[in-house]
C-alpha cells in the first residue's frame, strides 16, 4: 500500500534531490571557474613577478656595486634565486601560440643573470669601468624584460581574448540559466505539488460524497475510491459499513411487513370474536334449547329430528368455539358431515353428497371453519336454485409434500371477474351463510395461516361446475421457520 | 477542458525544459581549460628578422617570403623591428634579439656603428649568425648578405637615364648624409656608368633625415642648376619629398625622374606617372632565400657562406608598365 506518509517523503525526497543535484552543478561549475580565473591570474602573475624580480635584482647589484658588504651579496643573491624561480615558473606556461616569446623571454632572463655575474665578477676583479659596463647592459635587458613582459602579456590578452569573451558570454548565460531554472522548477514542482494534493484530496472528495449520499440515506449506491493508500482502506471499510448496514435495513423492512400482517390477522380474528360476542348469548340459549328439543324428541320417539337438533347443536357450537385456532382436518371433516346432515335433512334427495377421504392425511392443521363456508357456498349456488339438486364432491389426497383438499359441485359455475375476486379475498358476501363466513374470509385466513398464497385455487367453468381445491402444507410455515433458526 | 489544459501545460512544461537544457547546453558546453594550442615539439630553430620599416609594403614581402620558407623548414621566424626608419628602436630590438639568444637573426643593414658593435662584438660572443638583407654593411663581419647588387642597380638606373635623356644634361642625385652602404654602391653604379658619358653632368644634393631638410637642400640645388633635367633620389624614401618640390615648381612629366622601390610612396608615385622608372626588387626572394640560407648554414649544410653576397633579380619598372 502506497501510503500517504510514503507520498509526502517521496514529493520531499524529489525536491531534495533536485535541488541537491543543481546546488552540487553549480557549485561544481563555479569551483571549475575559481579555478581558471585563478589560471588566468597566476599566469599574468608570475609574468609580472619576473619583471619586478629582475628589477629587484638590478637595485640589490647597484647597492652592491655601491657598497660591496655581504649583506647586500646576500640580497643579491636572493634576488637572483627568485628571479630563477620566477623563469622557471613562467616557462610552464609555455603554449604553441607564445613558445618563441617565451623563449626569447626565459633566455632574456638568463643573459641577464650572465650579466650580473659578470657585473659582479668584474667588481672582484676591480675593474670598474667593465663592471658598469656590464651593469648597463644588465639594466638594459631588465627594461627589455619588462617590455617583453607586457608584450607577452599583450600577446596573453590577444590569444585568449574568444575565451574570455566565452567567459563573460557564459556567466550571462548562466545568469539566463538561473532563470530558466527557476522557471522550470517552479512549473514542474506546482504541477507535481498539484498531482500530489489531488492525489490525496480526490479520494477524501469521493469519501465525502459518500458519506453525504449515506447521510441523505441512499445506502444502495456503491463506494469506490481508485486510489491505493489509506483513505482507499478507509473507503474499502466505509463501504463495508454500508453494504451491512443496507442489509439491516433490508431485514428491519422485512421484518415491519411480517408485524404488519401479523397486525391484520390479528384484526381478523378480533372481528370475528366480536361478531360472535355479538351473539353469543344467542347461542348459549339456542344451544340448550336445542339439546333440551332433541332430548324432547328423543323421548317423543322422533330418533331423526333429535339427531338433526343434535347436528345443528354442534355445528353451531363449533363454530363459535374454533374460529380463533387451528384444528385438525379430522375435526374439519366431522363438523362438514354434521353440516351436510342438516342439510341432507334440508334439501332431501336432492341434495347428494360423495365422500372420498384418505384417512392417513388428517392430521394437518388448519384454521378453523375453513371447510364449511366452501361447501356451504357450493350448496347454496349449485344444489338450493336446481330443481334436480347437485351433487358435491369432497376429497382428501396426498399430493407431494401437500394434502389436497377439493370440492367439486356440479352447478352453474362460477363467472370468471368473480373467481378473481374471491382469489383476493374481497368478496364480502355473507347473505345466507350460517356462521356468517364468506369465502372472502376463508381466503384470507388460509393466506394468513400458511403465510402463502398459492394454497387456495378455484377451478369453474359456466355450466359445468365449480371446484375449489385447497393445497395444505403438511408442515406450517412457522414451524418450519422455527426448525430453520432451530438449525442456524 | 480538461484535456485542453493538459496540453497546454505540457506544452509550457516541454518549451520550458528545452530552454532550460539549451541553456544548460551552452552554459556546460564550453570547455572550462583555457585553450591551450598545443605545444608542437619546439620548432627547431626561432629566426629574427629585423628591419627599420614595419608594415611597409616591401619589408611585409620579405616578411613574408622569409615566413613562409622557415615554415617550411619547421623552424619559427618572427618580425621585429621600428617604424619610420627609427633606429635607436631598431637597434634596440637587435639588442634583445641578441640577449634572447634568437638562433639566427636577418637584419637590415644599417650603416652605423652601433650596427656594427652589436653585429661584431655582441651577436659574435652570443654566437648568433646575423644575415643582412636589403642593404648590406660589409664591414659588420655579418655572415653574409641577401638582396640587390646596389651597384648594379646603380647601373641600370644610369644607362635607363642616358637612354631617356640622350647625350647631354644635368643630373641631380639626391642622398642622404646617412653614407649608407647601399647608398653608396647604388651612386657608385650611376657614377660608373655616367662617367662615359661626359655630357651628363652630376649634382649631389645630401640632406639630414627630416622632411624640412630636404625640401631646403633639394630647393637649393634646384635654384643652383635651373638647368637640371633628370632626378635621382638614391635614398627610395626621399622620393616623395622630391616629387613634391619640384612639383612645386612646374609640371613633374617633363622631368626624368628615377627612383627605387623600396620605400612605401613608390608605387602611387609610378602609377601616377610623377617619376619615369622605378628599380624594382624582389623583396620576396630576399626573404626566402636569407632564411633559406640561415637555416642552411644553422644544419651546417653550406659552409662557408658566401661572403660577398646573394643577389637577388631587380628590373627597372618605367612609369608606362605601370599597371
Amino acid at each position: 500500500m502506497n501510503r500517504i506518509q510514503n507520498k509526502i517523503l517521496s514529493l520531499t525526497g524529489i525536491v531534495l534531490f533536485i535541488m541537491a543535484a543543481i546546488w552540487m552543478t553549480l557549485t561544481y561549475y563555479s569551483r571549475q571557474t575559481q579555478e581558471q580565473y585563478n589560471e588566468i591570474l597566476q599566469r599574468y602573475l608570475r609574468m609580472n613577478e619576473v619583471t619586478s624580480a629582475s628589477q629587484q635584482m638590478i637595485t640589490d647589484l647597484n647597492n652592491y656595486l655601491i657598497q660591496p658588504t655581504n649583506v647586500n651579496l646576500e640580497q643579491l643573491e636572493r634576488s637572483k634565486e627568485r628571479l630563477r624561480k620566477a623563469k622557471y615558473d613562467v616557462y610552464a606556461l609555455r603554449n604553441g601560440d607564445n613558445d618563441f616569446d617565451l623563449t626569447s623571454y626565459t633566455n632574456l632572463i638568463d643573459s641577464l643573470l650572465e650579466a650580473v655575474s659578470r657585473s659582479l665578477m668584474f667588481q672582484s676583479l676591480m675593474e670598474t669601468e667593465d663592471s658598469n659596463q656590464a651593469f648597463n647592459e644588465a639594466t638594459r635587458i631588465s627594461r627589455s624584460i619588462s617590455d617583453m613582459t607586457l608584450t607577452l602579456l599583450d600577446t596573453e590578452l590577444k590569444t585568449y581574448d574568444r575565451f574570455y569573451r566565452g567567459i563573460i558570454e557564459r556567466s550571462t548565460e548562466l545568469n539566463k540559466l538561473g532563470i530558466w531554472l527557476l522557471a522550470t522548477m517552479t512549473f514542474l514542482l506546482l504541477i507535481f505539488a498539484y498531482w500530489f494534493a489531488i492525489s490525496i484530496t480526490r479520494p477524501v472528495q469521493k469519501l465525502t460524497q459518500a458519506a453525504k449520499e449515506l447521510s441523505r440515506g441512499r445506502f444502495d449506491q456503491k463506494i469506490e475510491v481508485s486510489s491505493n493508500d489509506e483513505i482507499a482502506f478507509l473507503a474499502k471499510m466505509f463501504e463495508r459499513m454500508r453494504v451491512n448496514i443496507n442489509n439491516l435495513i433490508t431485514e428491519i423492512q422485512q421484518k415491519a411487513q411480517l408485524e404488519h400482517e401479523l397486525q391484520q390477522n390479528k384484526l381478523l380474528l378480533q372481528e370475528s370474536r366480536y361478531r360472535s360476542l355479538q351473539s353469543q348469548i344467542h347461542p348459549h340459549f339456542l344451544f340448550n334449547t336445542l339439546d333440551t328439543l332433541s332430548k324432547k324428541a328423543y323421548l317423543e320417539g322422533a330418533e331423526e329430528t333429535s339427531d338433526l337438533l343434535a347436528s345443528v347443536a354442534g355445528l353451531l357450537r363449533y363454530s363459535l368455539r374454533r374460529m380463533d385456532r387451528s384444528v385438525t382436518l379430522y375435526e374439519e371433516v366431522r363438523v362438514l358431515r354434521q353440516y351436510m346432515d342438516i342439510q341432507s335433512a334440508r334439501f332431501a334427495d336432492r341434495l347428494r353428497y360423495v365422500e372420498e377421504i384418505d384417512d392417513s392425511c388428517l392430521y394437518v392443521q388448519i384454521p378453523g371453519l375453513t371447510l364449511q363456508p366452501i361447501v356451504e357456498n357450493a350448496v347454496i349456488h349449485a344444489v338450493e336454485p336446481m330443481e334436480d339438486g347437485g351433487t358435491i364432491t369432497f376429497r382428501v389426497a396426498e399430493e407431494g409434500d401437500r394434502i389436497r383438499v377439493e370440492i367439486a359441485d356440479d352447478g352453474p359455475g362460477i363467472p370468471e371477474d368473480k373467481i378473481a375476486q374471491l382469489l383476493r379475498g374481497s368478496a364480502q358476501e355473507t347473505e345466507g351463510h350460517t356462521t356468517g363466513i364468506g369465502i372472502g374470509n376463508v381466503v384470507q385466513r388460509l393466506r394468513l395461516f400458511y403465510g402463502k398464497d398459492d394454497i387456495i385455487d378455484i377451478e369453474s367453468k359456466p355450466g359445468a361446475g365449480t371446484k375449489v381445491v385447497l393445497r395444505l402444507p403438511k408442515v406450517r410455515r412457522n414451524e418450519a421457520d422455527d426448525q430453520r433458526t432451530d438449525r442456524g | 477542458m480538461r484535456k485542453t489544459i493538459v496540453v497546454l501545460l505540457s506544452i509550457v512544461g516541454a518549451a520550458l525544459i528545452y530552454f532550460t537544457s539549451v541553456s544548460a547546453y551552452k552554459v556546460f558546453r564550453a570547455d572550462l581549460r583555457l585553450p591551450h594550442s598545443p605545444l608542437t615539439q619546439s620548432a627547431e630553430y626561432r629566426l629574427v628578422l629585423i628591419t627599420q620599416e614595419l608594415e611597409t609594403p616591401f619589408w611585409d614581402k620579405v616578411g613574408n617570403g622569409a615566413r613562409a620558407e622557415a615554415a617550411k623548414h619547421g623552424a619559427m621566424l618572427e618580425v621585429w623591428g621600428s617604424y619610420n626608419n627609427d633606429s635607436d628602436e631598431f637597434l634596440k630590438k637587435l639588442e634583445i634579439a641578441i640577449h634572447s639568444r634568437m638562433d639566427g637573426i636577418i637584419v637590415q643593414g644599417l650603416d652605423t656603428d652601433a650596427f656594427k658593435e652589436l653585429v661584431k662584438y655582441k651577436a659574435a660572443s652570443y654566437g648568433i649568425p646575423v644575415i643582412t638583407v636589403v642593404s648590406d654593411v660589409p664591414d659588420s663581419l655579418r655572415r653574409t648578405y641577401v638582396g640587390t647588387d646596389h651597384f648594379e642597380a646603380g647601373r641600370l638606373i644610369a644607362r635607363q637615364l642616358a637612354e631617356d635623356m640622350g647625350p647631354e644634361g644635368t643630373v641631380i642625385l639626391l642622398r642622404d648624409s646617412g653614407n649608407a652602404y647601399y647608398q653608396e654602391q647604388r651612386l657608385n653604379g650611376i657614377r660608373s656608368v655616367l662617367e662615359s658619358h661626359p655630357g651628363i653632368r652630376l649634382r649631389y644634393a645630401e640632406t639630414e633625415g627630416s622632411r624640412e631638410q630636404m625640401i631646403a637642400a633639394m630647393q637649393n640645388l634646384m635654384n643652383q642648376a635651373p638647368e637640371a633635367q633628370a632626378f635621382i633620389a638614391a635614398n627610395a624614401n626621399l622620393t616623395a619629398a622630391m616629387v613634391q618640390e619640384i612639383g612645386r615648381r612646374s609640371r613633374v612629366q617633363p622631368y626624368h625622374i628615377y627612383s627605387f622601390d623600396d620605400s612605401p610612396d613608390m608605387l602611387t608615385l609610378l602609377r601616377d606617372g610623377l617619376i619615369d622608372g622605378v628599380i624594382e626588387q624582389s623583396p620576396e626572394e630576399m626573404g626566402r632565400l636569407s632564411a633559406a640560407l640561415m637555416i642552411d648554414w644553422l644544419k651546417g649544410g653550406k659552409l662557408p657562406l658566401d661572403s660577398g653576397g646573394y643577389h637577388t633579380e631587380i628590373r627597372l619598372r618605367k612609369a608606362d608598365d605601370a599597371p
